[in-house]
């Protein structure tokens, strides 16, 4: 794959077109007014049968997985998954999200969040009546979703500093515990709540447990939005949660023995999150290389167009190396997704690392082009380019990438 | 409710045009998109079915190379299937031409109770297309549509006028023009672009039409370009300085255009 098929671009023209109406005229208030953006991303699905795509997609595993629980019942073997019937291309998925990038990344951010770990977190631990009972609302967005892992003090040593508790009480557990920087918190109507499992052993020999949370329920307190340098348009908040009463229903799997202690499935959503983020870097790169293009061919000083200037060249061309290489790295995603390979942790981090380092440096070099316009927010660059940095920072910042492509060469 | 609605694909209007040094026409030989003025009759037809509660709409569209770009953008909206004439003989064809074979290929489309058009594509400008097809296929005629209903065996329409809009009725099949901007086209879906590609589009030609090659085409055609010339750059205009009376001259400006 070295280009978009037709097909490809004739979706990305619609979205690009659904944006340029819906999302333009309002993206100061997104950006700069604390407008949720959720009912636009409400908008976008409906417009393109997202939500009823997704939901056909849940009915459909849905039953396959409860043929295969009462096969399980009966003492039979389970029926055999059906080959995927011309299953979702995965460029209908990265392909919104490299176009929402151009403009709002912190939308998919939230976006991303609500449906992709959240309903990922549920869909993959839970059981069928959990699945069904969250995650057709969070696959829709008619109900926003939380992930809640990170504390005020465990970041990237997410399990090893978690303080957050579960103790049983009768057939109940009570919930404690502050989280911070949970994207969509401030909001969210459906949320996973990451926590260790307190017996009276030592906090290193504690299981890790997620239960899911409904907003309102007693004891649980949703912050106001955080400030923060960019992602304006997603909001990060806080939850406190202080003696929140929960039944073993709201226990992921309800089991506290998930299969290696539920850190794995913590580490697939990390995993899937990264893919992710290679598209939103490749809607950054190219929204600022475009915008440096035709600014270095306007922008005229010492009587001659800044492009023609060689330093001016310079930084194009690095522009269009990053961009080149990240949408290599995405094509590539795709053609593996359509012939259902999976990424290995290393590729998925390596592609993460590269990427973010690679959209973050390409905006600075923007800013700098613009110079002074490039500080000023109407020029768009600046936005973008504080967008990009926390792409470095969240679904595992770079120095964890990097730990966890060297540990899984190694361990080969 | 089987609708055809008929559809032309256009150079894309957001990338430089040329001219065909030796014809004088438009150069049609890149990648097409679907005319904008014709996605407005294409939701019109979608609307009307989905309001009778069935029935199929079908695109009838005439372009050069094959081209099926601009049809595949309708077919995801929603249509169901394609009629595409392609045909080198086709090269050069005036307004009557196309009625002519766009005519001939809606014969081709059984059961159709209702013909859509545009008022006029973006790149030709003729407006004449859906009154010649209407009497080639002795059907009756509604132009500059800006809505309507189908009340069992008549087409009933609100006909945009300049001071409003006259109601006007026939009885189906007939061919209504659909004027631009009257309803809102929908974005095709995720499922739309995946299904479009597979859905039929029925590839003829001439022959296949019936339609001798001479009567089409630069053979057929009873016009001529003679020469382009650009378009005169516009005068400058008269500056006016306000010594405090220049209202009156704004006034006196105005009077004069009649517009006051």
């Amino acid at each position: 794959m070295f280009d978009w098929t037709d097909e490809q671009k004739m979706l990305r023209d619609a979205v690009r077109q659904f944006i340029e109406k819906e999302l333009v005229p309002i993206h100061e208030e997104l950006e700069h007014g604390d407008t949720p953006p959720y009912d636009l991303l409400r908008k976008l699905f409906a417009t393109f049968g997202m939500d009823a795509m997704a939901r056909d997609g849940f009915k459909k595993r849905i039953e396959a997985e409860k043929a295969a629980a009462e096969a399980k019942a009966r003492g039979e073997e389970p029926p055999a998954k059906k080959e995927r019937e011309g299953g979702m291309d995965p460029s209908f998925t990265m392909i919104p999200i490299i176009e929402l990038c151009r403009y709002s990344p912190g939308i998919v951010t939230a976006m991303g969040v609500s449906m992709g770990l959240t309903a990922a977190a549920i869909s993959s631990r839970g059981t069928i009546a959990q699945k069904e009972r969250w995650v057709p609302e969070l696959l829709t967005m008619e109900k926003v979703g939380a992930w809640a892992i990170t504390e005020p003090n465990s970041g990237s040593d997410a399990f090893g500093s978690m303080k957050s508790t579960a103790r049983r009480d009768g057939d109940e557990y009570v919930l404690n515990g502050s989280k911070t920087f949970i994207t969509n918190g401030p909001y969210a109507d459906t949320i996973v709540f990451i926590c260790k499992l307190d017996e009276g052993n030592p906090p290193a020999e504690r299981k890790i447990l997620s239960f899911v949370l409904d907003r309102g329920m007693p004891g649980l307190e949703q912050s106001k939005p955080l400030r923060k340098m960019g992602m304006h348009s997603s909001p990060t908040g806080e939850l406190f949660l202080s003696d929140v009463r929960v039944g073993r229903d709201r226990l992921i799997g309800e089991t506290e023995d998930v299969p290696s202690g539920g850190r794995e499935g913590a580490k697939d959503t990390f995993s899937m999150e990264r893919s992710g983020v290679a598209a939103m870097a490749l809607g950054i790169i190219s929204q600022c290389l475009e915008l440096s293009v035709e600014y270095a061919k306007n922008r005229v000083q010492f009587g001659q167009p800044i492009g023609e200037f060689q330093l001016i060249q310079e930084k194009l061309a690095k522009m269009e190396v990053h961009r080149l290489n990240v949408q290599n790295l995405v094509f590539r995603y795709i053609e593996m997704g359509q012939a259902g390979v999976g990424l290995t942790l290393a590729e998925a981090s390596a592609m993460k690392l590269y990427s973010a380092r690679a959209a973050m440096e390409v905006a600075l070099e923007a800013v700098q082009l613009f110079g002074g316009n490039g500080y000023m927010s109407e020029f768009k660059v600046e936005q973008l380019c504080r967008d990009a940095k926390v792409l470095q920072i969240y679904a595992g910042t770079d120095e964890i990438q990097i730990t966890h492509i060297a540990k899984d060469l190694l361990r080969r | 409710m089987n609708i055809v609605v008929c559809v032309k694909q256009i150079p894309d209007p957001a990338e430089p045009g040329a001219l065909d040094p030796n014809t004088k026409t438009l150069k049609r030989d890149g990648k097409l998109i679907l005319d904008e003025s014709d996605s407005y009759g294409v939701e019109m037809a979608l609307q009307l079915a989905d309001a009778a509660g069935g029935g199929e709409v079908t695109l009838v569209s005439m372009a050069p190379n094959s081209e099926t770009s601009g049809l595949r953008t309708a077919l995801a909206m929603g249509a169901a299937k394609s009629v595409l004439v392609s045909d080198p003989a086709l090269s050069g064809t005036d307004a009557l031409g196309t009625a002519k074979i766009l005519a001939a290929a809606i014969k081709r489309v059984e059961g159709a109770d209702l013909i859509l058009t545009a008022t006029e594509s973006s790149d030709g400008y003729t407006g004449t297309v859906p009154e010649q097809i209407a009497e080639l296929l002795g059907l009756p005629s509604i132009t500059f549509a800006k809505s309507i209903a189908i009340d069992g065996g008549t087409v009933k329409v609100q006909r945009q006028t300049e001071a409003g809009y006259d109601e006007c009725e026939a009885p189906l099949p007939a061919v209504v023009s659909v004027t631009a901007g009257v309803v809102e086209p929908r974005y095709p879906s995720f499922k739309g672009i995946m299904a479009a590609k597979s859905k039929p589009v029925d590839e003829v030609d001439c022959a296949a039409l019936g339609i001798d090659p001479g009567s089409v085409g630069w053979a057929g055609g009873g016009q001529e370009i003679v020469t382009v010339e650009a378009a005169p750059a516009r005068e400058a205009g008269e500056v006016v300085e306000d010594d405090g009376t220049g209202f009156e001259k704004i006034v006196a400006f105005l009077d004069n255009l009649k517009v006051i």
